[in-house]
């Protein structure tokens, strides 16, 4: 398949919108010791959203790996289709076409594979809490750390509870600040259906915190 | 006509793309369709608060590069990447990451690096101060450190070494180091989130 925005940009058509990590993806092309640039960028985001999804510090370390070996290996498989993203997902506004990145959307869909497969091979192997897996270190403020913990728990409980394909919309969301357009190319869904994915899952997690809210003033006045 | 639940969802929606753009600006005020459940306000503030982005150790990070570099150095030499866990193509080095300058960083194992910065001592050395990951690119997310160091005193104490340089965005690496000797930070913290992890780094500042 031809590389759109470039044979577009070279047609002088019109402006060719720009991948925001155009400049690093041509660079490790041209030099692969370069994409040490897209990896320190994107490390933080895989490794979460593959610790999110697996649960297991040490099962997001293999995962992350992967992803990134596969990225380095595919690199020169890239394609940079900006205006063919933007054309099929019709972003809702103007920022958010200036910042689009193709790099990242296929960076997570290799990820969602890999992670799948993971899951797929580690079915039997039982997997850790969240809250667990998220476990701070002692601090000095008591009052303050209690409320972290609180809010991180309460969170990922929610999280976990969640059907696999809302949790999935709500990491790319929350966690690795996704868009809607970006969320449904990486999870190959309309946008409409990721907002409805979005919207529901935020819905069990209100029900969710009002049933604990309402436990925990039982617990309270027992 | 859109139905009664894509309407929903657009607001929803709606309310996400502003609660992450007052994030980024920092500010507090959220603009809000009146029509939004606000049981539905609560949940994304929540989400937004607890799902916090998690980092991997250092040493992973590091190991991972140095692989990377070995299999594009494989890449460029025109053989397969699947045989980089075997090494580096004989007769080269593998590349570690460049300083702004363009100079290596490290090019040769530094014993003292793998150790956590904090964990000995505020005192950094120049050459595990040259090995600390770049952050300036990174997003102003609180983050905690994954790796097998969660559960080890000395890995939590680099988590919130982490943390803290997030929550600390300005100044160079040289005031770092002279705040990280000096067991101080001048800076306040910019949201509510930074005070949070401010206050669970009371054992760095």
């Amino acid at each position: 398949m031809s590389r759109s925005v470039l044979g577009r940009a070279e047609e002088g058509a019109r402006p060719a919108r720009l991948d925001r990590d155009r400049g690093l993806v041509e660079a490790a092309r041209r030099d692969p010791s370069r994409f040490d640039a897209l990896y320190r960028k994107y490390l933080a985001q895989v490794y979460s959203y593959a610790f999110y999804e697996l649960r297991d510090h040490h099962a997001a370390e293999d995962a992350t790996e992967r992803v990134f070996m596969q990225a380095l290996a595919g690199l020169p498989r890239f394609e940079e289709r900006v205006d063919a993203f933007i054309a099929s997902r019709a972003p809702a506004n103007p920022a958010e076409a200036a910042d689009i990145s193709t790099f990242r959307v296929w960076l997570f869909r290799i990820a969602r594979n890999v992670v799948a497969n993971e899951r797929r091979r580690d079915r039997r192997r039982p997997v850790s809490s969240l809250e667990a897996a998220a476990e701070l270190s002692a601090p000095d403020d008591v009052v303050d750390t209690a409320t972290t913990r609180e809010a991180v728990s309460e969170a990922w409980q929610a999280v976990a509870r969640l059907p696999e394909d809302r949790r999935r919309a709500v990491i790319l969301r929350f966690v690795d600040e996704m868009s809607t357009s970006e969320i449904a190319a990486v999870l190959d869904r309309s946008e409409g259906a990721v907002r409805v994915l979005l919207h529901r899952a935020l819905r069990s997690v209100a029900d969710d915190l009002a049933s604990g809210e309402r436990s925990g003033r039982r617990g309270r006045l027992s | 006509m859109l139905g009664h639940g894509t309407r929903d969802a657009r607001r929803t929606e709606r309310y996400l793309d502003g609660l992450m753009a007052a994030d980024d600006r920092r500010a507090h005020e959220v603009p809000v369709d009146a029509d939004l459940d606000p049981a539905i306000r609560l949940a994304a503030r929540e989400l937004r608060s607890g799902l916090i982005r998690v980092h991997p150790s250092f040493r992973f990070e590091d190991a991972l590069a140095t692989r990377l570099a070995a299999g594009a150095l494989r890449l460029r030499a025109g053989l397969p990447l699947d045989d980089a866990n075997a090494g580096p193509v004989p007769g080269t080095l593998a590349q570690f990451r460049r300083s702004e300058s363009g100079t290596d960083m490290a090019a040769a194992p530094d014993p003292e690096a793998s150790a956590t910065p904090v964990a000995r001592g505020h005192a950094l050395s120049p050459a595990a101060w040259r090995r600390l990951p770049d952050m300036s690119n990174r997003p102003s997310r609180p983050l905690i450190v994954g790796g097998v160091g969660v559960a080890s005193a000395a890995i939590s104490i680099g988590a919130v070494y982490v943390a803290w340089r997030h929550s600390h965005t300005a100044s160079g690496r040289m005031g770092r180091a002279a705040r990280a000797a000096h067991g101080r930070s001048t800076h306040p913290s910019h949201s509510r989130r930074a005070g949070v992890i401010n206050g669970i780094l009371g054992v760095v500042s």
